[in-house]
């Protein structure tokens, strides 16, 4: 599962510590995602998704390495 | 906070004890003796370090744990003991062969399950959880 935090992230001009703050976890946790070496609960791939104000799918892309 | 003080306590206890064990003994000290010492020397390292992580996220009003973090101890606690059940027949194998007390047996068996659990949370955190 890729996904396009990083991409998002820059385009709402949030830094890693911010999204993570705003999702309540650690600035790694975020940092582990955007290198793909995580996959997110449900409930935090839902709140980034809430964060961004885009569905999971649209930053979570499954099925692709 | 709770877990972190908690594990502060036990490096404290350990390390406070390490030392009277090791500086309190009359008799010379043996390089087994010697190997024990670093190795605790190393893992109250291991500690401390997980205790500092843990308060300065405090500090930077991150949350102590998140859901990363527990799959880490997790992954890590489960890999630690299938690894330390072959570690315990190896001991066992090992006990026949050297001329070693059960004392000491069984102090190098929980000093190397803390060591292997070091390692796998180590490894864990630089590989990263994935649901592969």
């Amino acid at each position: 599962m890729n996904n396009r935090i990083r991409e998002y992230r820059a385009r709402f001009d949030l830094t890693q510590d911010d999204l993570a703050k705003r999702v309540n976890v650690r600035r790694e946790t975020i940092v582990f995602l955007e290198k793909n070496k995580y996959n997110p609960s449900l409930k935090l791939a839902h709140d980034i998704a809430v964060v961004f104000g885009v569905p999971i799918e649209e930053i979570f892309l499954f099925g692709e390495e | 906070m709770k877990r972190g003080i908690i594990a502060l306590l036990v490096s404290v206890i350990v390390l406070a004890t390490t030392a009277y064990w090791f500086f309190g003994t009359k008799k010379s000290v043996n390089v087994h003796e010697i190997l024990s010492f670093g190795v605790i020397i190393i893992l109250i390292g291991f500690g401390i370090w997980f205790v500092v992580r843990r308060f300065s996220a405090v500090r930077s009003g991150e949350p102590q744990e998140d859901e990363l973090s527990k799959k880490i101890v997790q992954k890590s606690a489960a890999w630690s003991y299938y690894i330390s059940l072959y570690m315990w027949v190896f001991m066992i194998w090992l006990k026949d062969r050297v001329t070693m007390k059960t004392e000491e047996v069984l102090g190098a068996g929980i000093l190397s399950m803390a060591v292997i659990f070091m390692f796998c949370y180590i490894f864990h955190r630089l590989r990263g959880v994935r649901n592969e």
